[in-house]
């Protein structure tokens, strides 16, 4: 009944929250694509889905998509939708998408719920589980409707597996094993996420062989677990022999030898005498440490065994991704993570958290260590990673919604202790309790012997648990909410003002140019582009291409005489750029600009140096004092083009970085502006064909401003492409 | 007009002495004489004369030269920090090429022996690192002019240096660099090692209650937990400041904005939610076990007293962090 609520409350928060503001929209970059492919899966089957070539994103080369993406979410959005088609529900594939992350929030609810009641006998846990889960805001980022991400449904995959695990465990049971494998394959083929779930589970287990708790349970739930669960993720083509070559899968197979050795030695005790079982036992340790040591050693330095994947490997050395991948650094969510994000997203659960924690170590039974083991390494992902909060958020959960009922439990109950028995009985009592646990629990419960002090803590919770809920609905409306398509701001009167440039802009593409026009961009903005414009683009937020995305870095930095033969190599017809300095809207490129020139540097450090686009000073400036490399970079040009005209003769100011911009704007003679939106948040390009009259741009632009035509005295030859 | 007087003077005290020297020796003579000096003693301690002379323009080799500044008096660090790195890239280039291949010469020109080609480079800055490529021969350059190596990303190790060195020497061989095996590092570690071993034997039998003791672990947990959640590796990972001025000579303790904080605000956060979770585990914990019912009542209102207020402390540290929170607790409104 009261699940029931908590699934319904969670299910039905968020939808409404989104509806208030907007329609029904697909947010942000990623869910573009994966709407993009989910019509396509719809349009043309499974297996077309699964071979699909798409030529129309990274031109000219192309993307394999079927092998190179995560089908579980879009396969998922299919089946729901040919399953209400044949009850005869007529439903549209984008209303699936738009709904169906609050859809597994509620059934992410249920799973929290259930993992709840295997950690504790108290009742009321899982259901303040549940609750929690539903409304935290660290997991509503990624539950409200039209964030069709694969997160969607990878975090409810996520607590069912480690419940399905837990369980396993607990019964040593070969069924709970294979379902725990099932939905292990599944979050595989949902999200790159799954290599937590591959270390985690490893990790617990040989946290429970350390501490002298091997047992068969273990033996028969890991190994079912692993040899299923890894021949179910390698079905998905773009993980493949991933799970036995890369380092971040060794700890999942090693300590499944080691179980294995284990359960041997296990057999051999059982079978010979003590004191030869010792020395058999050194040499057996020795020898099989030694072999296995020298077996990774080979492989990897042959080349078996891939080094660590660079995402994977910076999150542990933390200064190498700044160093050797610019574009790992660049995405806003592999920031670290200051504390006050934590609080944003967790509130009070995050002081609970620990306190939750602690009662684990209280009895601490195997499924006890679970939780502390993923409370350590979840909150040292999340603090390196801000995404990682999104793993985080469901032990959190479930450790403060433990701490929650053990208060409610103690300070609820109507029975109160007559203080005579007690003080009887202690002394009796006193020394008998068990020495294994903390210290602290030594003494018998006793119960809290006055009312109003039992009144006092009941109400203060109830005071903190409504301001809970309340953080969880303001942060919910005011920070996610809104898709970052469109942008809500306020007038002075405070009324809501919509600025809606990015869909106008892709709308006028779409209407304007012709099918197969490409559109070069930075790579933040390809699945837009590919899925609300429809058009071909050279880069996109599939960053499988690091030298790609530096070509286009290079083409935006370098000056118009070397980003056009670039742009003509990859057949560019259109450039879009995006511009906040009228609004002063934080999000666009010249912010982004020096991560362009990072990642062109890291390919081509001759031609892109990142100083040569600081002051002498060191300043990272747009107004007079500019570098020249700067001020003739084409993303510059393209940004301010124009822009004088708007205001009154030398006052132009951009009001992002609230710099006066000089007299005279920059001159574009390789490319023609074609559009820009009402805010002039997006700018759109033409760029230019080669010249009727066989000369250069620069020289042709010039005649047109009406300049005399320098005397050339050399006789020009036939017209070709300069390349560089 | 004077200033012309001083700059012709300048241009001729510059031109006139690699002519003077280049009228003595050949290019293929100069490469042999500093190529054999570098061979004893790699890079090459450079004065005014000789880096004049060795830089002079029909050069059929190529220079790298360090213009650094060692005395302590100028205080450059990086000048410090990137000497040995030079060094041991000079050495290990210049001994990996004795027959003189490559046809490099590394050379170091401090501010105290060159201070006229500091004054007529117009340097303001040490270290520069300067390439003179070859303006003769089969890899000769267009311009006679020197390559600089840019010193701005970080600390700066003999590979990278290496690696541009070898970007703009193509076609001739490049000597890897050899770092020296840090005999005293291993056996330091090797001694600290077998200690280490021989302490933890000794003390096993006292150690081995501490690794099984539950509590113990308990506290390192949450420790760690709080220590994360509390924004450590934000610290880590950005290096951020302790604390800072606020401007008016006095220290701010809190970060401005949402994306930002101090090494002490961590701190003062961390300890906040540990004294949060102290009184929760108290009053689940430690409270319902207490058989008098006075001290009871005391450690009740006492636990959830403080509770109370450091939970309303942290939301309006909070509320200064994020302006236009609307939330809070009584009595920091």
């Amino acid at each position: 009944m009261s699940l029931g609520f908590c699934f319904q409350s969670s299910f039905s928060a968020n939808p409404i929250l989104l509806f208030a503001g907007f329609e029904s929209i697909i947010h942000e970059f990623d869910p573009w694509f994966n709407f993009r492919a989910t019509k396509y899966l719809v349009a043309n089957g499974f297996y077309n889905f699964w071979d699909w070539f798409d030529d129309r994103t990274w031109h000219p080369l192309g993307r394999v998509t079927g092998g190179t993406l995560y089908p579980g979410l879009m396969v998922t959005s299919g089946v729901i939708y040919h399953a209400l088609r044949a009850l005869t529900i007529p439903v549209d594939i984008r209303n699936v998408c738009v709904l169906l992350a609050p859809g597994f929030s509620g059934l992410t609810a249920i799973a929290a719920y259930l993992l709840t009641n295997e950690m504790t006998p108290s009742p009321s846990a899982g259901l303040l589980a549940a609750l929690f889960m539903g409304i935290a805001p660290g997991y509503i980022s990624r539950s409200v409707a039209g964030s069709y991400d694969n997160e969607a449904i990878a975090i409810f995959l996520l607590v069912f597996t480690f419940y399905l695990w837990i369980k396993a465990l607990k019964q040593g049971s070969m069924l709970w094993g294979a379902l725990c494998a099932l939905f292990y394959g599944y979050m595989v083929a949902s999200w790159g996420g799954y290599a937590f779930i591959t270390c985690l589970l490893p990790l617990h287990a040989f946290v429970l062989v350390c501490m002298g708790r091997y047992s068969t349970r273990l033996y028969v739930a890991y190994t079912t677990w692993y040899a299923l669960g890894t021949l179910a993720s390698m079905q998905i083509p773009f993980v493949g022999f991933l799970p036995v070559k890369t380092s971040e899968h060794m700890p999942a197979l090693g300590i499944f030898g080691f179980l294995q050795l284990l359960a041997f030695l296990d057999y051999v005790r059982s079978a010979i005498p003590s004191r030869q079982f010792q020395t058999f036992l050194w040499l057996f340790a020795g020898a099989a440490f030694g072999l296995g040591l020298l077996g990774l050693v080979i492989a990897t330095s042959a080349g078996f065994i891939a080094p660590w994947s660079g995402r994977f490997y910076s999150l542990f050395d933390t200064g190498y991704a700044k160093i050797h991948i610019p574009i790992i650094a660049s995405v806003s969510e592999h920031q670290p993570t200051a504390w006050p994000a934590f609080f944003f997203d967790l509130n009070m659960l995050i002081w609970l958290f620990p306190v939750g924690v602690y009662l684990c170590f209280q009895q601490l039974a195997d499924e006890h260590v679970f939780i502390v083991v993923y409370a350590l390494f979840g909150s040292y992902f999340a603090g390196v990673m801000v995404r990682l909060m999104l793993t985080l958020t469901p032990v959190v959960c479930i450790a403060a919604a433990i701490a929650v009922s053990a208060l409610l439990d103690t300070y609820l109950s109507v029975k109160s202790p007559k203080p005579e028995e007690n003080q009887a009985v202690e002394g009796a009592e006193g020394k008998k309790a068990a020495k294994s646990g903390l210290k602290a629990t030594n003494k018998p419960v006793v119960g809290v012997y006055t009312t109003w002090g039992k009144g006092m803590i009941v109400s203060a919770l109830a005071v903190y648990l409504l301001l809970f809920v309340l953080h969880c609905t303001w942060v919910t409306s005011n920070a996610y909410s809104s898709p970052s398509v469109v942008l809500a701001s306020r007038l002075p009167d405070g009324s809501q003002h919509i600025i809606d440039d990015y869909r106008e802009a892709y709308q006028w593409l779409r209407q304007n140019t012709r099918e197969d026009a490409k559109i070069m961009s930075w790579w933040d903005y390809g699945y837009q582009i590919g899925g609300m414009a429809d058009r071909p683009t050279l880069v996109d937020n599939n960053t499988w291409n690091n030298t790609h995305i530096a070509t286009v870095g290079k083409a935006m930095s370098s000056s118009e005489e070397v980003s056009y033969p670039i742009m003509r190599q990859h057949e560019v017809d259109y450039v879009l750029v995006v511009f906040g300095g009228l609004l002063g809207y934080s999000g666009d490129d010249i912010n982004k600009f020096l991560w362009m020139v990072r990642i062109a540097e890291g390919i081509w450090p001759e031609e892109v140096s990142e100083r040569a686009f600081f002051t002498p000073r060191g300043e990272y400036r747009v107004d007079g004092e500019a570098t020249e490399t700067m001020k003739n970079s084409l993303m510059y040009k393209m940004s301010y083009y124009n822009y004088n005209n708007l205001f009154p003769a030398g006052q132009a100011v951009d009001r992002m970085r609230g710099a006066r911009l000089p007299e005279v704007g920059p001159t574009l003679s390789t490319l023609e502006e074609a559009f820009t939106s009402e805010n002039w948040i997006i700018r759109i390009y033409k760029v230019k064909d080669l010249d009727n009259l066989g000369r250069d741009h620069s020289s042709a632009a010039a005649f047109e401003r009406g300049h005399k035509k320098k005397k050339v005295t050399k006789k020009r030859g036939p017209r070709v492409l300069r390349v560089d | 007009m004077r200033l012309l007087t001083l700059l012709s003077l300048t241009l001729l005290g510059f031109g006139s002495a690699p002519t003077l020297a280049a009228a003595k020796k050949t290019p293929e003579e100069r490469f042999q004489h500093y190529h054999n000096k570098a061979l004893s003693s790699a890079p090459l301690k450079l004065a005014d004369a000789s880096y004049r002379e060795l830089t002079s323009a029909p050069r059929d080799y190529s220079v790298a030269v360090l213009l650094t500044a060692m005395d302590s008096r100028y205080g450059c660090q990086l000048c410090r920090e990137f000497q040995p790195e030079w060094e041991l890239l000079a050495r290990s280039w210049t001994g990996g090429d004795k027959k003189g291949e490559s046809r490099t010469v590394f050379g170091t020109l401090d501010f105290g022996d060159g201070r006229d080609i500091f004054m007529s480079l117009g340097l303001q800055t040490a270290p520069v690192l300067f390439l003179f490529p070859p303006t003769i021969g089969p890899h000769a350059v267009a311009s006679p002019e020197p390559i600089r190596y840019d010193f701005t990303s970080g600390s700066q190790a003999a590979e990278l240096v290496h690696s541009w060195l070898a970007r703009h020497l193509p076609d001739r061989p490049h000597p890897p660099v050899k770092r020296p095996i840090n005999w005293m590092r291993w056996i330091s570690s090797l001694v600290i090692l077998s200690g280490g071993l021989t302490a933890s034997y000794a003390a096993w039998p006292y150690v081995l209650p501490v690794i099984q003791n539950r509590t113990v672990w308990a506290a390192v947990t949450l420790v760690c937990i709080l220590l994360f959640t509390s924004g450590h590796m934000y610290n880590h990972i950005r290096n951020v400041p302790y604390v800072a001025g606020d401007g008016k000579g006095g220290i701010s303790y809190f970060a401005g904005g949402f994306q930002n904080q101090y090494g002490l605000e961590t701190q003062i956060v961390a300890t906040m939610y540990g004294v949060l979770a102290l009184c929760g585990i108290n009053l689940a914990i430690k409270v319902p076990r207490m058989t008098d019912p006075r001290t009871q009542s005391v450690a009740l209102f006492a636990w959830s007293g403080v509770l109370f207020v450091v939970y309303s402390l942290l939301l309006s540290i909070f509320r200064g962090k994020n302006q236009g929170y609307p939330y809070s607790l009584p009595p920091f409104m």
